[in-house]
């Protein structure tokens, strides 16, 4: 119950959250907005019990990530963050401390990507960063895991 | 690392995504696609962690039932794992079997549900041994799964592999004290499992395994010889469980104790031997036979059915053995030529008399040839004879004197209410040769 009221909370912040945004903008499809936090809704009511309800909720959150990022960059972000934050809540992956944390970092690295992306005018550039600094990522887990897998196989 | 459905699932759209973006040139799309990525990358961080929390939390110990066992022979591995669980990963613990063994019976692996606390898990599993030699586990094989990833790493640090199987071959595993009360013998056939040792030397002829030539006296005689090996074969010995009559008292509390011994005695055969065969009795009359069993579980069962005391068809009365009396004759006859007092002859005379008069009608009984035909069907080299010894006993040398005539070794397990520590041990050939002496 305290997950689904997690998952409820972020909603509500999602919808109080694209309603300002769409209004503060005056977007002639601003009503797009409307109807696919509407789309979310369905979605999080219909698949309460399924097994990989995640999945299905990061499907139908997509359309909305893109029309609010379409009307503006950082209503984008915000829809990302709340989206975050359901999925987390569905997972049970905001119940300590270091859940939040690992929640946190991830706001922290979607607003640089953001940014990255607010201050580049062609997505080549961005996305190239992007995909280094995933590289690099991989790159070291890749090395991390090796060692990890040596130590333990008593080598 | 293997993405899970879910993964791969996100990982497709997020790469649509990315490639949406670099064909319409969309800002917007391009941040759907790479914060999709991030938290795939994101959990990817998360997962890892708590597999490495748990790889490093895993702690094993295994005991083993007997250490040394015998090539061949079955052994019982008992297995504790504990570990710090975490949320939402699905843990499998699998232990890996020494190289060369055969899984008999039981799992090997167990798999938790997502539980943040520390667990303990036990098992126990049998396995068969197939090659000699000394084998340490091949460690343990730990998959962990969220809904995301999953993840496989083997164990096998020194510790992991503890501890070390020594296998011996069914050769060595004779003991050293005489071939016959070891149940083993030497044996000159043919067999996969040959023993160390050399009988013989002949020259070596077309299809002869090269493994086998003995290069120092080939090189001395210059022509190929071939060693020929002994190899140790072991019988198990017959266990003879002589049963009360259920018409007649008979002292619970030793039966009880001679069930629990001949089932521990049955158990031990089939671990060291691989089979036991059981023969049951009451008084002359065979009740039933367990030839030959391999499985424990069912030598148990079988003789939970038919270990109780028995109704007894034919009875000895005390009857006297012939062999025992005609011993009695010859030494009445002896005393009978060494007395001159008349009393003592005229005694002597009357025994003469009565016990030439029993061996004349008295016939071999049904009961001894049952036993030598029972036991024509079985291989062995000694033999235990459990009994309360209560009662009419006189069954027991006819049993002993069969055993004895097929140069079996007997073991007779008396089982004495005065010393209830231990059964006593009663010599009932001893007794007879006493007698003839």
């Amino acid at each position: 119950m305290n997950d689904l009221s997690q998952e409820y909370k972020f909603y509500i912040a999602l919808v109080a959250g694209v309603i300002i945004a769409t209004l503060l903008s005056g977007s002639p499809a601003g009503y797009l907005n409307f109807l696919l936090l509407f789309l979310v809704f369905g979605i999080m009511m219909i698949t309460r019990t399924w097994h990989d309800r995640m999945f299905y909720l990061t499907c139908g959150s997509q359309p909305l990530v893109i029309a609010c990022s379409v009307m503006n960059i950082w209503a984008g972000l915000f829809t990302v963050c709340m989206l975050a934050g359901m999925m987390c809540g569905e997972l049970g992956l905001l119940e300590s401390h270091r859940d939040f944390r690992f929640f946190a970092l991830f706001c922290g690295s979607s607003f640089l990507i953001a940014l990255l992306i607010q201050l580049s005018n062609h997505v080549l550039l961005p996305l190239l960063i992007f995909s280094c600094m995933a590289a690099i990522i991989l790159g070291i887990q890749t090395v991390r895991m090796h060692q990890f897998r040596k130590h333990y196989s008593g080598a | 690392m293997l993405l899970r459905r879910c993964t791969q699932g996100l990982s497709l759209i997020s790469l649509l995504l990315i490639s949406c973006a670099v064909i319409l040139d969309d800002m917007a799309i391009l941040l759907a696609g790479c914060t999709l990525i991030m938290g795939i990358l994101g959990q990817y961080l998360i997962f890892d962690h708590h597999f490495r929390e748990i790889i490093a939390s895993v702690e094993i110990q295994r005991s083993l039932d007997r250490n040394p066992v015998r090539k061949g022979t079955e052994l019982q591995v008992s297995t504790n794992i504990t570990f710090q669980g975490s949320p939402g990963m699905h843990v499998q613990i699998a232990d890996l079997l020494p190289a060369n063994t055969i899984l008999l019976e039981g799992m090997t692996s167990v798999t938790t549900k997502p539980d943040p606390s520390s667990q303990a898990h036990q098992w126990s599993y049998r396995i068969i041994p197939i090659i000699h030699g000394t084998h340490h586990f091949s460690g343990i094989s730990v998959t962990i799964r969220n809904l995301f990833f999953e993840e496989n790493v083997q164990l096998t640090r020194e510790g992991d592999r503890k501890p070390a199987l020594s296998v011996l071959p069914t050769g060595s595993f004779a003991s050293m004290a005489s071939e016959l009360s070891d149940g083993t013998k030497d044996s000159r056939k043919v067999s996969v499992w040959t023993g160390s040792d050399v009988h013989s030397l002949r020259e070596y002829s077309a299809g002869d395994d090269l493994k086998h030539v003995d290069w120092k006296v080939s090189a001395k005689y210059d022509k190929f010889f071939i060693r020929k090996f002994t190899g140790l074969v072991s019988h198990p010995p017959l266990v003879i469980v002589d049963l009360p009559w259920c018409d007649a008292p008979y002292p619970e509390k030793e039966f009880n104790r001679m069930i629990s011994e001949v089932t521990g005695m049955a158990k031990h055969t089939i671990q060291t031997y691989q089979y036991v065969s059981i023969l049951l009795i009451s008084g002359p009359n065979i009740i039933h036979l367990i030839r030959e069993e391999k499985n424990i579980a069912r030598c148990i069962s079988e003789l939970r059915e038919w270990m109780h005391p028995a109704e007894r068809l034919v009875h000895f009365y005390h009857m006297a053995d012939r062999s025992d009396l005609r011993s009695k004759v010859r030494l009445s006859e002896y005393v009978l030529q060494q007395t001159t007092d008349s009393r003592a002859r005229v005694f002597f005379e009357n025994l003469h008399d009565r016990y030439v008069s029993i061996l004349q009608y008295q016939r071999v009984p049904a009961f001894s040839g049952q036993v030598a035909r029972t036991l024509s069907q079985l291989v062995m080299t000694e033999a235990y004879l459990f009994s309360l010894g209560y009662g009419d006993t006189s069954h027991i040398p006819q049993v002993v004197r069969q055993l004895q005539s097929l140069q079996i070794r007997v073991h007779n397990r008396i089982i004495d209410g005065t010393r209830p520590e231990k059964s006593v041990f009663r010599d009932y050939s001893a007794k007879t040769s006493e007698a003839r002496s």
